[in-house]
């Protein structure tokens, strides 16, 4: 016993110096994970705002001034460029709107005839385009509901009769992300995203090292057990990748304002659940890769499908049937989940059961089947 | 185990797939003896090593190294042995006490054994001032002498050394063997594996490896002698080539054959002499030659035993 912790020792304190003296790997472990979470969390960033607009004001009044400097006064939309024609700023991707107020619009509001405003949107992005037609429908539905509203007051004033505008007020109110900003939804994804490529691929890529350059002989005509290297390896990357996890936490609700609502000790217990299964995954393929080429090919091969079924990025309840069911064997879904519910909604260990004993079982297997493969390989 | 036997080997093979890589091997290596493994690439010299340290199951036949049998027991033979694999294996990003620290970790030792060993072989093998480099910043033959120092970590009575002057230069390899030679007189048994001739020499006593099976096995004199009888001369002169037909065909000549810019004559030196080859070039008008009387080399054995085949 005091030999086995012995050499678990040896090989931790070796894999600690290695890390931190291969420049690249530490930046792989620390940099990687916060830069990739500040630029895929602006990137991801789905809130429409300042959308390129070109505005076209053929009809030169005050009324239409007006109209336009109202609609852009929101953040929503930029006015970028002015001019008459709408066809070649967009087909550029100058512009993404182009609102044109035709002659005569004036006159029809004030004719109380029905007037006539254009938008052109570039449907490229249809996220984009669907906001940004949302904006524009809602700002001159409100506009036209007012004229309406005022038209109808002012000519039941001029007959002398009381108005009474019926109407109905929606009052919606958002839950645990009331401003509906979308980093919010996407930090505690891409924190599983970030988690899951560093810990698999180092891991892998640390053991698939030393069969490349021969080291692993070295080491198995030692005494040492088998399961004493895997634990050596896989331990200083534990601790690492906490250190990863709750970095990421932090610029999360530093720089996202990602709310911290839930129970921390839930946070870090479907951490580390996560992680061993992360860190079981890299050393199975590790069994399967013969160099550090194949063991990177081999986490790619795990880590696409396991991103892209963990509802990261889109609800896992709104894919179909069949892919739901596969992603029952993503440990990133259950982290998400557990990440989601922990820091929007509050949940505790109590409330999460389920993927903590899903994250548990995923874990405990993959380690069991990589340690087994590896013991087998090396006999 | 036979008195002072350390490594007992009996019809030892291993197969991968339908191929023969070492076809029953049998020898034993006494306590203290430098044992030679001998061969061309892929002869199987690195197989029959990897068998032996527990790296790799026999297919058939029976090896006991200190005792314990290596296809029961091979954790129990780790413990005895040092192991210098033939692809150099130390962290080139760690210093040289990195390394050591490392592998007497993995051997079990304590951090005081560990900071007593670490003195003792990075003396045995003149490396106390380079013990805080780099291991990739220093020289190959440097390099060779920390993974023998990582090797010995654990005080092993017995050291398994694939190749360990391979790609070396010639001042290191001779350091190196002065180490391995000095190991042996300590009591430590060796058994080293090598494709130069050369070294073969330091060896108490060689195995000669062809295609799997080892062919010849003595010490280095005896099979010189037994291999390469008669006495060898080299000729030396312009118009070698044309020397060469007249000295194979004449009576007691045993084999004539180019060596450098030379020919090396080997003859059996009661029915022929030197005086003998060189009237015999005379009568045919060639003249100029230098005749000098050479030891048979470990080469030479190796190129009777092939031939032999
Ligand atoms: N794991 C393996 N699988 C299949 N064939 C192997 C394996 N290991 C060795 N061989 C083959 O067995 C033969 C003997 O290999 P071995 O490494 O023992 O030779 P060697 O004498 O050490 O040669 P070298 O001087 O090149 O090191 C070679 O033909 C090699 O290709
Ligand atoms: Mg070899």
């Amino acid at each position: 016993m005091r030999y086995f912790i012995r050499t678990v020792q040896a090989v931790v304190r070796k894999e600690l110096r290695q890390t931190f003296r291969d420049k690249r790997m530490a930046a792989i472990l620390f940099i990687a994970p916060v830069l990739q979470l500040t630029l895929l969390g602006f990137a991801v960033d789905m809130d429409v705002d300042n959308v390129p607009t070109l505005v076209v004001d053929q009809d030169r009044s005050p009324a239409s001034r007006d109209l336009l400097a109202r609609m852009l006064a929101d953040a929503t939309f930029a006015r970028t460029q002015e001019g008459d024609d709408p066809d070649g700023p967009m087909a550029r991707g100058e512009v993404s709107v182009a609102v044109v107020v035709p002659r005569g619009y004036s006159e029809d509001v004030k004719k109380g005839r029905p007037a006539e405003i254009q938008v052109l949107i570039d449907g490229t992005d249809p996220v984009r385009a669907q906001s940004a037609m949302a904006g524009v429908l809602e700002f001159l539905t409100q506009e036209s509901l007012h004229m309406a509203t005022a038209r109808a007051v002012a000519m039941a004033q001029a007959s002398g009769r009381a108005v009474e505008v019926p109407m109905i007020s929606v009052v919606p109110r958002v839950f645990y992300n009331p401003s509906l900003k979308s980093p919010i939804y996407m930090v505690p994804g891409v924190a599983a995203v970030v988690l899951l490529v560093v810990t698999t691929v180092v891991t892998a890529m640390s053991i698939a090292r030393e069969k490349e350059l021969g080291t692993i002989e070295q080491l198995l005509v030692t005494p040492m057990r088998p399961v004493a290297l895997l634990l050596g390896k896989i331990i200083p990357f534990a601790l690492l990748g906490l250190i990863a996890g709750g970095l990421v936490i932090a610029v999360g609700t530093h720089v996202f304002d990602v709310p911290v609502r839930g129970s921390v000790l839930a946070l870090f217990l479907g951490m580390l659940l996560y992680l061993m299964s992360t860190l079981g995954t890299g050393v199975f393929i590790s069994t399967v890769a013969n160099n550090q080429q194949q063991a990177i090919l081999g986490s790619f091969f795990f880590i696409m499908p396991a991103i892209l079924l963990s509802g990261f990025m889109s609800p896992v309840e709104n894919m179909p049937e069949w892919i739901q069911l596969i992603s029952r064997l993503d440990p990133a879904r259950y982290f998400v989940q557990i990440l989601r519910a922990v820091l929007l909604k509050g949940a505790g260990v109590e409330d999460l059961a389920g993927p903590l004993l899903a994250l548990l079982t995923f874990g405990v297997g993959i380690l069991a089947l990589g340690t087994l493969r590896f013991r087998k390989r090396v006999a | 185990m036979k008195d002072g036997v350390v490594i007992e080997v009996e019809g030892l093979s291993r197969r991968f797939g339908h191929f023969l890589a070492v076809d029953k091997v049998s020898f034993d290596v006494k306590r203290g003896e430098i044992f030679g493994y001998l061969g061309a690439n892929g002869a199987g010299k690195s197989t029959t090593i990897r068998m032996l340290c527990g790296l790799l199951k026999p297919s058939e036949g029976r090896a006991a190294v200190n005792g314990v049998d290596v296809a029961h027991d091979p954790e129990g033979v780790k413990r005895s042995i040092g192991y210098m694999s033939q692809k150099f294996s130390l962290y080139m990003d760690l210093t040289v006490t990195e390394n050591l620290e490392f592998f007497g970790g993995a051997y079990g030792l304590s951090r005081r054994q560990l900071a007593v060993r670490t003195d003792e072989v990075l003396r045995a093998v003149d490396m106390i001032e380079q013990r805080d480099t780099r291991t990739g910043d220093l020289p190959g033959g440097m390099r060779q002498r920390v993974a023998l120092a990582s090797a010995m970590i654990h005080d092993p009575p017995i050291l398994f050394l694939d190749e360990p002057t391979a790609g070396v230069d010639p001042e290191a390899r001779r350091t190196f063997w002065q180490l391995i030679r000095t190991l042996a007189g300590q009591g430590t048994t060796i058994f080293v594996t090598t494709h130069y001739m050369d070294e073969a020499e330091y060896c108490h006593r060689i195995g000669l490896m062809v295609d799997g099976r080892l062919v010849a096995l003595d010490a280095p004199e005896v099979l010189k002698r037994t291999h390469v009888p008669g006495r060898i001369c080299r000729v030396e002169g312009s118009g070698a080539s044309r020397a060469l037909p007249v000295l194979g065909g004449l009576p007691g000549v045993l084999e004539a054959h180019p060596f450098g810019a030379g020919l090396h004559v080997r003859f059996d030196e009661t029915r022929t002499g030197m005086a003998a080859l060189q009237a015999a070039l005379h009568d045919k008008g060639l003249d100029g030659f230098a005749l000098t009387p050479i030891a048979p080399t470990l080469e030479d054995v190796f190129l009777a035993v092939v031939e032999a085949k």
